[in-house]
């Protein structure tokens, strides 16, 4: 049976932020790429073309706003849903999350039940969101199951 | 079960199980018990006092199908079948197997009969919980010859002081072991006997103990002990995948908690807040996992729902020689914290303030973030290694933890940095002051002496 498995990156600048979800979403059979600060996080867009985004706001190099920003105006990633994941949980952080174009918002410290949960809900129909020239990408990532 | 039924209720410190089933056979009552203790529960259904079904509510329910598939007893289209027809109701499922003629009818009456005395065993071993007999008997299909209560009950308690005589044990009923992959020498060169060999073949790390048992038909005890043989023996290795998952989660969670809150102390520029932060990060920390230890410790499971005296005792006894230790030989700031109630009470260093001030205060809190920095590692520690070992969740878990404590390291560092550059502008300072006004100087020594025992301590602990 060949089965095929989405890919999520997370963009956070602590390594703990980005282990916990890496062992989180493996154990539900999701791939894991991680950046740890802005302009690595775009690098590894363009070349991983993840199923789904989740960034934190503060980052080195460049803010989450920013990138969720350059996402959005690109024609080949705009679909990708983008969760925000910040410790701000005030309006106006949520309101310019959205402005810049953030699919939802996940509150540090967050519970890793409602990571999975979030995720999932926005990874349903990935597959679909792919563009047709990532479909050598697609196959690669096909595992056995 | 409506209340117009019930007959009688209580808890289980007052009217032990083994009692208040012997009270109902004496009295030839029909109806059902139910039995609560933590999130397990049991019931158990009578007429004319004696015992014709039991039910226990398992998270995963043992599937005998699978298990006989397993033993050679069934190929996989057989039991898919009586599946089909059973619809997971083990009750319809084994007059099936009979009418199959793929079971005795002997067979089918010592499997129900063991069953029951199987959980009423484990349910015999709860210290706290609530009961209640209701008039109505749940209709459970089953074509179990009745059982006489006493002799349920003996056989219960026989295998309930097995389990008891087994001291501490790690393994629980939930407890599942697998392969391990090591495994290459020839197991007949062990001289295992049938039963090890038996709970061997079932070791696929997706049957529990539990199921383990009741499909040998061999009491969950000596189960536990023959697999507690293969383990030492390294051949399995024990996953509790459920449990696993749960106190992954429960960790991970404290870990996100914490790594926020030192996230937001690092917004303190003043030296001291920036201390006083890290010791409330790292005792939060410190509370969080012994509140975890108290749920998911390995002695503290399979007892239903455990008193908190229990709890915090054990607590206390686990972790609180290694602070005193560690107050005596490195840390004395360590004595103003003790532990309250499982808990580490820090208060005493939080309001430090108000007795000390200036370099003294920096250097109280120096110390106690460097202890209680030592002090998470080996609660961390000793508590990862007690609830999962070295099993893949813990390998995982330790990969996560080994991150957070470079979040805390930098942190530490940074301060450490911070120090050196003070403390090399003091010599700096020192040194032109001893160029141009030898005579203050003597005079500042003398005072700075009792003062700045930190310089050097600091320096030999930090290498």
């Amino acid at each position: 049976m060949i089965e095929s498995i989405p890919t999520v990156l997370v963009v956070d600048d602590s390594p703990t932020v980005r282990k916990i979800v890496q062992m989180t979403l493996q154990r539900e059979r999701i791939r894991v790429i991680t950046a740890s600060d802005g302009l690595s996080a775009l690098t590894s867009v363009a070349d991983e073309m993840p199923s789904l985004i989740l960034l934190d706001i503060q980052l080195p190099r460049m803010d989450g706003y920013t990138i969720c920003q350059i996402v959005r105006k690109n024609l080949q990633f705009r679909a990708i849903p983008i969760i925000m994941l910040s410790g701000k949980d005030g309006l106006f952080d949520k309101m310019r999350g959205r402005l810049a174009g953030s699919t939802e918002y996940l509150t540090k410290p967050f519970d890793s039940a409602e990571l999975v949960q979030t995720v999932k809900k926005h990874l349903a129909g990935w597959e679909q969101r792919m563009p047709p020239q990532y479909e050598g990408m697609r196959t690669r990532l096909r595992r056995r199951g | 079960m409506e209340s117009q039924d019930l007959i009688m209720d209580g808890d289980l410190q007052t009217l032990g199980l083994q009692s208040i089933l012997k009270m109902l056979a004496l009295s030839g009552k029909t109806g059902t018990l139910f039995i609560h203790s933590g999130r397990e529960t049991l019931s158990i259904s009578l007429r004319k006092g004696q015992i014709i079904a039991l039910r226990e509510e398992v998270v995963n329910q043992p599937d005998l199908l699978t298990m006989l598939c397993l033993m050679n007893r069934l190929d996989a289209q057989q039991a898919q079948s009586v599946r089909d027809a059973a619809q997971g109701n083990m009750q319809v499922a084994l007059p099936i197997l009979v009418d199959q003629n793929w079971m005795s009818r002997a067979e089918m009456q010592q499997r129900l009969e063991f069953a029951i005395t199987q959980s009423i065993s484990h349910a015999l071993r709860w210290v706290n919980g609530r009961f209640s007999f209701h008039r109505r008997v749940i209709a459970m299909e089953g074509k179990m010859q009745p059982l006489d209560v006493d002799s349920v009950l003996l056989e219960s308690l026989r295998q309930a002081d097995e389990w008891e005589e087994m001291g501490e044990i790690s393994l629980t009923r939930a407890t599942m072991a697998r392969w391990l992959p090591e495994v290459s020498n020839d197991v007949r060169s062990l001289g295992l006997s049938q039963d090890h060999i038996d709970v061997l073949c079932l070791a696929n790390g997706e049957v529990p103990l539990q199921a383990m048992a009741l499909a040998l038909m061999i009491p969950e005890a000596r189960v536990a002990r023959i697999l507690a043989r293969l383990l030492e023996l390294r051949l399995v290795e024990v996953v509790d995948t459920a449990l696993e998952a749960e106190l992954q989660q429960d960790l991970t969670n404290i870990i996100i908690m914490s790594q926020h809150t030192l996230a937001r102390q690092r917004q303190n520029l003043a030296p001291d807040e920036h201390l006083l932060g890290l010791i409330k990060t790292l005792s939060q920390c410190i509370n969080g996992l012994l509140i975890h230890h108290g749920s998911y410790a390995k002695s503290l499971r399979g007892r239903g729902q455990v008193p908190i005296s229990d709890i915090v005792s054990y607590l206390e006894r686990r972790f609180a020689g290694s602070l005193q230790f560690m107050a005596k030989q490195q840390f004395p700031i360590l004595e103003t914290a003790s532990f309250t109630g499982g808990q580490l009470d820090c208060s005493e260093l939080f309001n430090l303030d108000r007795l000390v001030r200036g370099e003294q205060l920096e250097e109280f809190y120096w110390e106690a973030v460097r202890g209680l920095a030592v002090f998470l590692r080996t609660v961390f520690t000793t508590l990862l290694n007690d609830e999962v070992g070295n099993s893949y969740t813990g390998r995982q878990l330790n990969i996560v933890w080994k991150a957070f404590l470079t979040e805390i390291d930098q942190e530490i560092q940074q301060y450490q940095i911070y120090r050196a550059h003070q403390h090399a502008q003091h010599a700096r300072s020192r040194f032109n002051d001893s160029a141009y006004q030898n005579d203050t100087d003597w005079k500042s020594a003398a005072q700075n002496e009792g003062t700045h025992l930190w310089s050097s301590e600091w320096q030999r602990r930090s290498i």
